[in-house]
């Protein structure tokens, strides 16, 4: 049933809504709005118009309830469908925000406005034929834009058709009458595109040829002359591939992939110390500040090449105090003969500089340098699980604090030694006085609270980062670390939440890290219209790319694996007959159920407190003030958190179900990944479900077959499917046992 | 160590070192917004040594220079900005950060025709400023006084690109004809408009934040709006000689 028709005034009534709710003016849109629906309630249009301003004023509920009030009275209003898709694209359901715009564009096939918002949803959800058609049609409307042309190539290039790719690139090169500009930087990034696009369809010769004419100009030089050498060295063309290798040195000479691709085109046969150390030398004398130079020979000099150039570096290392040396040089150590080299190296340097506190590289009485650095170098080097002596260490770093007693560097890894020596308490102890040698450094202050955290001193640690948060950030540190997406933090505290029995502040930490992932993803919204227009379309490209593994980091991979172990603890000790010793081992530092009933009671405590106040703020809160103001509160009631402490979260009574949300993107994104694989089995296993049980051991016995803990899943397996499988199940008893 | 561009795969792991350095500290969207705008500017240092535990390692970045176009210049003159730079504490005295802001630098000429580059820095930080002032030649603005969330003031500075633009225009003379039009800086050695917009951008796509950065060896501030409810949309940079 359609709509009842406006009159003039009303009509203009709604042009004035419009206008209002795109200035944000939404009091003024809502009362504009009521006017109209006091005397046409039943005008769907205006009931969309209103639900999109009440979703705007953070009531998405209502919003949503109103939206379907005006469909049910008018299905074929495009506005209403437009809407109703923009409801739920602001509520992030992209699948369906997609549907709506269908529906809507079906209802107005030349809506501009309709069309480019559905592409934009495409492209987020990957749904790339959708996208290819969406801008094609964008481009017949607007071909003389250059970003339509674009668009259309990069939606063929992400849907793998690159030969339409390029097509449409070049169409639209051709068209254009006069060169454009040389300083033309979207050009220049189209050209560079096209360039990319010809050499990923594995035409190098063309791509040469294409870069060296068409893209000759470009603006981005290092990307021209990386691709250029690139080119050069696969079509064989070494001279010139040299060149272009040496031209980029010249640039930047701490790129070491630039000095292997020289070697390599040079023909150095990789055996040969003394010519591949040459180019080196060549540069390390060039470019006096140069390390990679002098430090990437060591990796594949051997005997007394090594001996010599190594101990040069160190020498010069330690004269200048470089704090990092040992963590630059510690992946020789592999190669037994260089561990042993390095260490004797730095006995020696000690030897020679032992004429007292003034001797050489002792120089300004800076005691990072020189002796010091020797120091600090043996500590490390005692400390390094490949060539662990923590009782050496100890004495090198004593040694060395002895010479410095305010160095932070020493303390830190004075720090570190306790750690290796299971003394927590120490280690934390050390490192905070470490930080208070330096009390305007983040960095150690950083590694005073991971230190804490390690020790189980959550609130301590809270309070140390505390110490550089914004203090104007409502909510505090933690307030401020989740702002600020501060992965390192949250993955620690959780852990050390749940090491002390606390699993509802565990399970928040783990959520909110799922959480910060799901923004990170979002985030590139706004870039699929953004990018076009500043014409960085490469750049644009990796980003999509990269979004699509977003969750194999080891950041989401960490916090997702505690999440899914927790929640099998849970299953496995219901709560109340979780005792001193957890299935998993986790409540092994001695604290109890007791303790965790406590705290829960505790945290139940503060959230009910917490809910109070917040009612009571909400209570006080006027509804008239003025518009900036009110756009804030809108902004901090949306941001309000009911389950600040976790307790929803640890009362749930199936732990298993909410492991999986956990689980999948681990599985998806990590298969590679033992861990992920052997959590994984545990959870199916726990559910009954046998053959994804089987689909995890598969792939865990795949990258390890020797691993103990798939033997034992696969013995529990075996001896799972065999009496509690009917014959019902024949099938899969079968499948599992050939498996197997 | 690797200095190379950044790439948006590295930048986890770049908020990351930020939030390990720096007071300064910003949401994975503002560092996404100068990797979409300007990919040529930011540079990182990566430690290339450490072995892979998993096939899902990220390179471990140790150092960064976060850098951008100044999009609508006061003064009309196209120039860069630091809006951060950071080591780490273990990776000192190496000269990274120089290095990283050479090579920004040098594309901020090539790539969009900057005149200089600006940056803000905490009057008590002398390590930066020895390496802004002595080291790279900046030469100090202004104070602004309590530029930072803190209430610090921050010496604001600048270093003219012109040498640069020397060097590339003799490069170019060097090397003859394929010379002459490489780069930006042009012939004339006119800077060349940016163009980096066809059209006007609307209200997408500046810097948010404000009272943001600047730590141990730069950076600058910029407030930021905190929150997801930020689009790039509302990424709109504030004049930053305001700030709360």
């Amino acid at each position: 049933m359609p709509q009842q028709q406006l009159n003039t005034r009303e009509a203009n009534l709604f042009r004035t809504v419009v206008r209002h709710y795109e200035d944000k003016q939404y009091k003024r849109a809502l009362k504009a709005a009521e006017q109209i629906l006091k005397k046409n309630p039943k005008h769907a249009d205006t009931l969309s118009m209103k639900a999109l301003v009440l979703n705007a004023q953070g009531k998405p509920e209502e919003a949503f309830s109103l939206a379907k009030d005006a469909l049910t009275i008018d299905m074929k209003s495009p506005i209403c469908w437009h809407v109703y898709g923009i409801l739920y694209r602001t509520n992030k359901n992209f699948d369906e925000a997609i549907k709506a715009y269908k529906f809507a564009l079906r209802l107005e096939p030349d809506s501009h406005q309709i069309q480019r918002d559905l592409a934009v949803l495409q492209i987020q959800m990957r749904d790339y034929q959708g996208y290819v058609q969406s801008r094609f049609v964008m481009l017949k409307a607007r071909p003389h834009m250059r970003q339509n042309w674009t668009a259309l190539a990069i939606a063929y290039h992400l849907e793998g058709n690159l030969p339409q790719a390029e097509n449409i690139l070049k169409t639209y090169e051709n068209s254009v009458t006069s060169a454009p500009a040389k300083t033309d930087l979207e050009n220049s990034e189209a050209v560079l595109y096209r360039n990319t696009i010809i050499a990923e369809m594995g035409q190098t010769e063309r791509a040469l040829e294409h870069l060296e004419t068409d893209a000759k100009h470009s603006l981005d030089r290092l990307a021209f002359m990386e691709l250029r050498a690139k080119y050069l060295t696969q079509l064989g063309r070494k001279e010139e591939a040299a060149k272009a290798y040496r031209a980029l040195l010249e640039r930047n000479s701490e790129h070491p992939a630039y000095y292997t691709a020289l070697t390599s085109v040079l023909g150095i046969p990789a055996d040969d110390e003394s010519a591949l150390k040459a180019i080196y030398d060549e540069y390390a004398e060039k470019f006096p500040r140069s390390d990679a130079a002098r430090r990437l020979p060591l990796d594949f000099l051997t005997g007394e090449n090594f001996r010599t150039a190594a101990k040069s570096y160190l020498n010069l290392m330690f004269d200048k105090g470089v704090p990092s040396t040992f963590a630059n040089l510690k992946h020789l150590y592999s190669d037994p003969q260089k561990k042993a080299t390095l260490p004797t190296l730095a006995e020696e340097y000690l030897a020679e500089h032992q004429g007292g506190q003034d001797g050489k590289g002792q120089a300004n009485g800076d005691s990072s340098k020189g002796k010091g650095a020797a120091l600090f170098f043996l500590a490390q080097h005692y400390n390094y699980y490949m060539s662990r002596d923590l009782a050496k260490a100890t004495e090198f770093v004593e040694r060395a604090i002895e010479l410095d007693p305010q160095s932070v560097d020493f303390h830190m890894t004075k720090a570190r030694i306790y750690k290796h020596q299971g003394d927590l308490a120490k280690a934390s102890a050390t490192m905070d006085y470490a930080r208070s040698l330096d009390t305007k450094d983040r960095y150690i202050n950083s590694k005073a609270a991971k230190y804490l955290l390690r020790n189980n001193e959550n609130e301590k640690a809270l309070a140390t980062m505390g110490l550089f948060t914004r203090a104007e950030t409502v909510g505090g540190p933690i307030a401020d670390l989740t702002d600020m997406q501060c992965m390192w933090f949250l993955t620690e505290d959780g852990e050390a939440w749940e090491r002390r029995g606390n699993y509802g502040m565990a399970l928040k930490r783990y959520h909110t890290i799922f959480n910060i992932f799901d923004i990170w993803q979002e985030d590139q919204f706004d870039f699929h219209t953004f990018s076009l227009r500043k014409g960085q379309i490469r750049a644009y490209i990796d980003m999509v790319r990269w979004i699509d593994r977003l969750r194999e980091h080891p950041f989401y991979f960490r916090a997702a694996l505690d999440a899914v172990k927790l929640y099998l603890t849970m299953h496995d000790t219901p709560a109340g007959t979780n005792g001193v010793n957890g299935t998993s081992g986790k409540n092994a530092n001695g604290e109890d159920a007791a303790e965790r009933k406590k705290a829960l009671k505790k945290a139940k405590k503060e959230a009910q407190k917490a809910e109070r106040e917040a009612a009571e703020k909400a209570a006080k809160q006027d509804p008239n003030k003025a518009g900036a103001q009110k756009g804030k509160e809108v902004e901090d009631l949306k941001k309000k958190d009911d389950d600040p402490n976790g307790l929803k979260l640890a009362a749930t009574t199936d732990p298993l179900g909410d492991s999986i949300k956990f689980l999948l993107p681990l599985l998806q994104f990590s298969p590679k990944n033992i861990e992920g694989q052997l959590v994984g089995f545990e959870v199916y296993f726990r559910r009954k479900k046998y053959l994804l049980a089987l689909r995890c051991l598969s792939a865990a016995r795949a990258l390890d077959p020797e691993n103990t803990r798939v033997q034992e899943q696969a013995k529990r397996l075996r001896e799972a499917v065999g009496p509690t499988l009917s014959s019902a199940n024949a099938k899969l008893k079968e499948v599992i046992e050939s498996a197997l | 160590m690797d200095i190379r561009p950044l790439r948006p795969d590295d930048i986890p792991l770049i908020q990351h070192a930020n939030l390990e350095n720096l007071p300064e500290n910003y949401f994975l969207k503002y560092y996404l917004y100068h990797a979409l705008s300007w990919p040529q500017l930011s540079y990182v240092a990566v430690d290339v040594s450490r072995p892979k535990r998993t096939p899902y390692d990220y390179p471990k970045i140790v150092g960064y220079v976060l850098a951008k176009m100044e999009e609508e210049p006061t003064d009309g003159v196209q120039h860069g900005h630091i809006t951060s730079l950071s080591v780490m504490r273990t990776h000192r005295r190496l000269g990274i950060a120089e290095k990283l802001m050479r090579q920004s630098q040098l594309a901020m000429v090539e790539t969009f025709g900057a005149h200089y580059v600006s940056l803000h820095v905490r009057v008590s930080n002398k390590a930066a400023i020895h390496l802004y002032r002595d080291t790279l030649g900046f030469k100090t603005e202004k104070t602004e006084a309590q530029y930072y969330a803190d209430q610090e003031d921050a010496f604001c500075m600048k270093l003219d690109l012109s040498p640069i633009r020397e060097q590339i225009r003799e490069a170019a003379a060097e090397s003859g004809t394929k010379s002459t039009k490489d780069g930006a800086t042009g012939e004339k050695g006119t800077p060349t408009e940016d163009k980096d917009e066809g059209e006007p951008v609307g209200d997408v796509g500046r810097d948010p934040k404000k009272d943001g950065a600047a730590g141990k060896e730069a950076d600058t501030k910029v407030k930021v709006k905190v929150g997801r409810a930020l689009g790039v949309g509302e990424l709109v940079e504030r004049d930053e000689s305001k700030h709360s």
